[in-house]
């Protein structure tokens, strides 16, 4: 390569850099960093010693499969991958399929029966967080083991939390982050000076009204709270019965403890790329969205695009909705489509794949879809931890992390919404959070049977996971209520990736 | 009083030659070389067979001279047959070898009866100059002589990998120089030790000790030698508490990883004007 540098003598700036001193360099504390911290703390309660093994996989580098492309040299793309060693899921599948036919599967656990166990946790760390919110602001009061006497909106004491949770469950989402904060900005009746007591004083004492620098301080505790499990709309989970591996999809991966790593993609033939490598977590919505030839689908937050690429290398979709918020977000969903669809111009773009541009919440295209995949905006567990761009542990994001649940249970209902009945879509997120995963679809079931009287039924997917266990590692599903979790793990680091399908009632 | 003293002598003295007594009985000095002694050794090492008695003797004689036990020497000679056969001056001059490094005669016969392979080394410059250049980072003799006697292997491991290793523990994993010389760390090589502290780093098993913290503070950090001197297995079990195919896939994805870091840094080089 002809180097610019060796040719020609470039200035270079002279720089007295950045502060190198071991003490700074120390305290220097990224958002990634951040993140971690949090996740101890949080996950570190939630799945006990089993963190550890998930922590060291999402700090590592995650493992890929290749979605082959049908619309470049399929054939040619098989063999090379083989070649390599890569074995074809579908074969997998087919092996297991026939292996659990041969062994009479025994009762798999009924999903959401042993729940208790999480409720109790996140209970104990929401009321350890608020603990160490408080003495953060009121430091003396840690001391003198008086907790929860003086901030009204920090108290947390079980007994009292009682029938507040009741008026919470009559009117559950009006108490969105942003009312929250507003209506609870409240004088302080303790620092009203009487004005019996002579006024002369007032005049130079004014008592304050609030605490400068405190005006924009969200309790991270905030967030602890949308976990919720109280029941009172109708919900039914049942087993899902049937699982096709779609005919035409061609899915790589090496095996279990097989680190290896794909070839580059090739320009085929027909001008587009040869295969599509993306995790491997990420395949599994689209699959267990089961769409059937001649299903209108919509993908609520399409971008990057391997999900729905996923759903049209099926070759099942009759038309395909691919909706982001963000033109930018849409660009690089665009330029994938246009890298891996043959005759995008004429044949797609427009007609078969429609792209849209809109807040999901927003989309009002009702009772018009056959399936529909979620993948909700969330914390991205593996990219925060190893990317400092567009990390939402950024100091300045709090709020929108902190409100994240809030976001998704609002796509999620309004995709509800946007379902036709007898209809079923699949809610995915990449975290490990219990509550942007089964929090997240109680609360959006719950408000889509409260707000537009939408009934609905969770499928349990766990005898579909159970083909899929030589791959990925999936958490037990005693864990989870609404949904199978693949988990990071080191010799299968894919995911982490939930996902909980549901069917809407006609 | 004078008669309390006087009978506490007495019976110190009473104790002390009891002590020497069973001291005696428990291991009874060899000081003759005998035929059942040759006969043991051959058992034990046939190569030993072909000298004849002379030879033995003579040898026996050298090292005799030069302080070292009989059972010490018949350790020696089983472990390291040539030097059996070779001359007096021979054997006399490695000898000197090392009693040049200083490490007192008794810690010194220890490490040879130990290692009996290290009479080989015929460079005295050369030994001298890496004795020297262990003792610099280690700051005692006593020191480099329990690095010896944990990893023998490092009289023939260049400077600059041991200077690589010791900057990593010490600088990274920040750990001080007698837990470093407890531990046969030295005898890893430098990316197995980093892969091993990176792997319980990535767990939440291994934090960096502050800087201005007390050498003295408890840690919940595992000690050196528990991460350095266990097998693959048992450190992924036993100190990880993974399962070992976990570890051999973080082996591996580390080992990309770094590799990737490589390319990457090399490729920037050229086109960035950023320092750091």
């Amino acid at each position: 390569m002809l180097r610019v540098r060796s040719i020609v003598l470039l200035p270079r700036r002279w720089k007295s850099g950045a502060k190198k001193r071991w003490n700074v360099l120390q305290n220097k504390k990224n958002n990634c960093d951040r993140a971690l911290e949090n996740f101890d703390d949080f996950y570190g309660s939630v799945y006990g010693s089993r963190w550890k093994n998930m922590r060291a996989a999402l700090l590592t580098r995650h493992k890929y499969i290749a979605l082959v492309n049908n619309f470049g040299d399929t054939e040619q793309t098989c063999s090379m991958l083989e070649m390599d060693g890569a074995i074809n899921m579908k074969s997998l599948i087919n092996l297991a399929q026939e292996r659990l036919k041969e062994t009479s599967s025994e009762p798999m656990p009924a999903q959401g029966q042993s729940r208790h166990e999480i409720e109790g946790k996140l209970d104990t760390l929401l009321r350890k967080q608020q603990e160490r919110e408080v003495s953060s602001i009121y430091p003396s009061l840690g001391d003198d083991g008086l907790p929860g006497t003086l901030p009204q909106q920090l108290k947390f004491d079980n007994l009292e939390q009682k029938p507040k949770d009741e008026l919470q469950e009559i009117l559950p989402f009006e108490q969105s982050l942003t009312k929250a904060l507003e209506e609870d900005v409240r004088l302080d009746e303790n620092r009203l000076v009487d004005p019996q007591f002579g006024t002369g004083g007032l005049y130079e004492y004014m008592p304050a009204h609030s605490i400068k620098g405190m005006e924009d301080w969200v309790a991270e505790s905030e967030h602890y709270k949308y976990y919720q499990t109280s029941a009172d709309f109708p919900l039914k989970i049942e087993q899902e019965t049937s699982f096709q591996y779609p005919e035409h999809l061609s899915l790589y991966t090496y095996e279990m403890g097989n680190c290896s790593d794909f070839k580059a993609p090739k320009k085929c033939l027909t001008g587009v790329l040869s295969h599509f490598m993306m995790d491997g977590g990420s395949t599994l919505p689209p699959l267990f969205l089961q769409v059937q030839p001649g299903e209108r689908v919509l993908d609520a937050c399409a971008s990057p695009g391997g999900k729905s690429l996923v759903m049209l290398q099926t070759l099942h979709v009759d038309q395909l909705v691919c909706n982001d918020i963000q033109e930018s977000r849409l660009n690089k969903l665009r330029k994938v489509m246009q890298e891996y669809l043959f005759d995008f111009k004429e044949r797609w773009a427009g007609k078969r794949l429609i792209f849209s541009q809109s807040d999901a919440r927003n989309l009002g295209d009702y009772d018009s879809f056959d399936k529909i995949l979620v993948d909700v905006p969330c914390t991205t567990d593996r990219h925060v931890l190893n990317e400092q761009d567009n990390n939402i542990f950024k100091p300045t994001r709090i709020k929108e992390r902190l409100r994240i649940p809030e976001l998704q249970a609002g796509i999620l209902t309004n995709c509800l919404r946007l379902l036709r009945p007898g209809g079923s879509l699949v809610y995915s997120t990449c975290s490990l959070s219990p509550i942007q995963n089964d929090g997240v679809v109680h609360m959006a079931l719950q408000k889509a049977f409260a707000e537009h009287n939408i009934t609905a039924t969770i499928k349990d997917l766990s005898q579909q996971t159970a083909l899929f266990s030589d791959v990925f590692k999936f958490e037990h599903p005693k864990g989870l209520k609404y949904g199978q979790m693949v988990v990071p793990y080191l010799p299968a680091n894919f995911g982490p990736m939930y996902f909980s399908k549901i069917t809407r009632n006609s | 009083m004078l008669r309390n003293v006087l009978f506490n002598v007495r019976v110190v003295l009473k104790q002390q030659n009891q002590l020497h007594r069973a001291k005696h009985l428990a291991t009874p000095k060899i000081l003759q070389l005998e035929q059942i002694h040759i006969n043991e050794a051959i058992k034990l090492e046939p190569t030993l067979a072909i000298y004849s008695p002379e030879i033995w003797r003579r040898a026996h004689e050298t090292f005799q001279n030069h302080g070292l036990e009989t059972v010490n020497f018949l350790r020696i000679v089983t472990g390291n047959p040539a030097v059996l056969k070779r001359t007096p001056d021979k054997i006399i001059n490695s000898l000197e070898i090392w009693r040049a490094c200083q490490f007192g005669e008794h810690l010194l016969h220890l490490l040879l009866t130990k290692y009996p392979e290290l009479l080989d080394i015929t460079e005295s410059h050369q030994l001298l100059e890496h004795i020297a250049f262990l003792k610099s980072r280690v700051s005692t003799s006593k020191n480099v002589w329990k690095l010896l006697m944990n990893s023998p292997d490092l009289i023939a491991q260049p400077e600059e990998s041991l200077e690589e290793k010791l900057n990593y523990i010490i600088d990274v994993m920040r750990i001080e120089v007698p837990e470093i010389v407890k531990s046969a760390s030295l005898a890893l090589p430098f990316e197995e030790i980093r892969c091993r502290h990176q792997f319980l780093v990535r767990l939440g098993l291994f934090k960096p000790r502050p800087l201005k913290a007390d050498p003295n503070d408890p840690t919940t950090n595992h000690k050196l030698y528990q991460i350095t001197d266990t097998s693959e297995k048992t450190f992924a079990t036993k100190i990880c508490h993974v399962t070992l195919p976990e570890y051999e896939a973080f082996k591996e994805l580390y080992t990309k990883e770094l590799e990737r870091q490589n390319k990457k840094s090399k490729d920037e080089e050229d086109f960035s004007d950023e320092d750091d």
